[in-house]
């Protein structure tokens, strides 16, 4: 579903992404773990191109969307993002939010928007929020929210940046119940995070980025019972 | 001090009752209204529009080349004085153009819009960068993202500055009178050279313009508290 190919990524003089390759495919659930600094972030920014790479390739369902020709913004229609900030849109009521995308880029009346962002918001448990506005909202209904708003355009794929990071602790765990029944559905996805107990249970393909390339990649079980590079055999024994 | 009160009282009318002479404050008032209110609106219309040229970015990250003309017009017009824009405008650039209040209008909005631009640039680079990114993540173009979700709230941002910027050229005005055009200060000016008596027509212009603003800034908050509102929703 989406292929890397020799991913780099430089910033001035700081050399975040240094030759990323990977292939994830339908239906799987990568995590993405490592040190701050690693370039793991960068690594998901990139896959939307909210990062232009340096250099390197990136196909999304046959497509090289790395090429300047491509409509980015039709590419975008299909991947989901969730950031650590919620972003939600301070001038919008939640529904507004939810249903902004859809409408405006034509790809739903406004009913049939409205109508699948209450199914959406019941979903998450949110319904009698539909009316608020952000600034009204808990950091976890904010994130809830903000996964809702990115599932209103039906993603084929979904990304999350440090999705719980910002959150006080007693909220995590509502968000990452959501994420869970997101994964239970089968939607591929990629989730940057500190939550080892998610990687674990939820993953398919747990990923250690360090130095800005993917050093170790395991199934959740290997990687955390078998670690294999010291470097990864440190980073879990100070976060474990 | 009964001579006083009647030497006052004296001037006073001789400022503004003599031969119907408030008439002439109110026609100056007029022409200074007219041109700071038809400025302001060519002023915001340019400034916004500027600071989004200003903004433009290529992909790669780069300025385009609408971003380097709007570089160089801020440059310009804040980089010569706004009284020597005027006299260009009027003695050089629309030297043809006999109506001197469509060429203060223009000569003052150009100049407004440059100082609009950068205040407008400001307010929409205080937006949160992560409310782009989301809008662009969903798949809105740079343009939609700006309409529907920056531009709204960087109008929050901007109103204090702007109202500033209107109160500044609201009392810019004051130089249309190099362009023989007879504004609330000339009127003034002239009532003084014609009575031989300064005191009361320069201060009574001055109540007049304090009048004006005052009722402005007023306004102006309240527009401001009744913006900042849906923050506390």
């Amino acid at each position: 579903m989406i292929i890397v190919k020799d991913l780099h990524k430089t910033f001035e003089d700081n050399h975040v992404l240094q030759g990323v390759n990977y292939h994830i495919h339908p239906g799987e659930k990568i995590v993405v773990v490592g040190p701050s600094g690693s370039g793991k972030s960068t690594f998901l920014r990139c896959l939307n191109l909210l990062e232009m790479p340096t250099s390197g390739e990136i196909w999304f369902d046959g497509q090289l969307i790395t090429d300047p020709k491509v409509d980015i913004d039709k590419v975008r229609r299909h991947m989901g993002m969730v950031f650590q900030n919620f972003n939600l849109f301070n001038n919008h009521t939640i529904m507004d939010n939810i249903t902004l995308a859809p409408v405006k880029l034509k790809l739903m009346s406004r009913e049939e928007a409205c109508e699948n962002a209450l199914k959406l918001l019941d979903r998450v448990g949110l319904k009698e929020k539909a009316d608020a506005y952000p600034s009204q909202l808990s950091g976890g209904q904010k994130q809830r929210i903000a996964i809702v708003r990115s599932l209103a355009m039906s993603p084929k794929v979904m990304l999350f940046d440090e999705p719980t990071s910002a959150l006080d602790p007693e909220m995590v765990g509502e968000v990452l119940e959501v994420m869970k029944e997101l994964a239970e559905t089968g939607m591929t996805m990629v989730v940057v995070t500190h939550e080892m107990g998610f990687a674990r249970e939820v993953g398919t393909k747990v990923l250690f980025m360090d130095d800005g390339n993917i050093m170790e990649e395991n199934t959740p079980q290997e990687f955390f019972n078998n670690p294999k590079s010291p470097r990864l055999q440190d980073f879990l024994s100070k976060v474990l | 001090m009964q001579e006083w009160f009647e030497s006052v009282g004296k001037k006073f009318v001789m400022a503004f009752v003599e031969g119907d002479r408030w008439k002439l404050y109110i026609k100056g008032l007029g022409v200074t209204l007219e041109i700071a209110l038809f400025a302001a609106i060519i002023g915001l219309l340019i400034g916004t529009v500027v600071a989004l040229m200003r903004l433009s970015t290529k992909r790669d990250g780069k300025k385009t080349i609408w971003a380097r003309i709007a570089g160089v017009y801020i440059d310009v017009i804040r980089g010569t004085p706004s009284v020597l824009q005027l006299l260009i405008m009027w003695f050089v650039i629309m030297k043809n153009c006999h109506n001197g209040i469509l060429v203060a209008v223009l000569s003052f909005g150009i100049n407004s819009g440059a100082y609009v631009s950068e205040i407008v640039r400001a307010g929409i680079l205080a937006v949160d960068k992560g409310q782009t990114e989301a809008g662009r993540s969903l798949g809105l173009s740079k343009a939609q993202t700006m309409l529907y979700i920056v531009i709204p709230q960087a109008i929050k941002n901007v109103l204090p500055p702007i109202g500033n910027e209107f109160i500044v050229l609201l009392k810019e005005t004051a130089i249309v009178g190099y362009v023989s055009l007879t504004d609330l200060t000339r009127a003034a000016n002239q009532i003084t050279s014609r009575t031989y008596e300064a005191f009361m027509p320069l201060i009574g212009a001055a109540v007049i313009y304090f009048t004006i603003i005052k009722i402005l800034t007023i306004l102006l908050e309240r527009l401001e508290r009744r913006l900042r509102k849906s923050d506390n929703r």
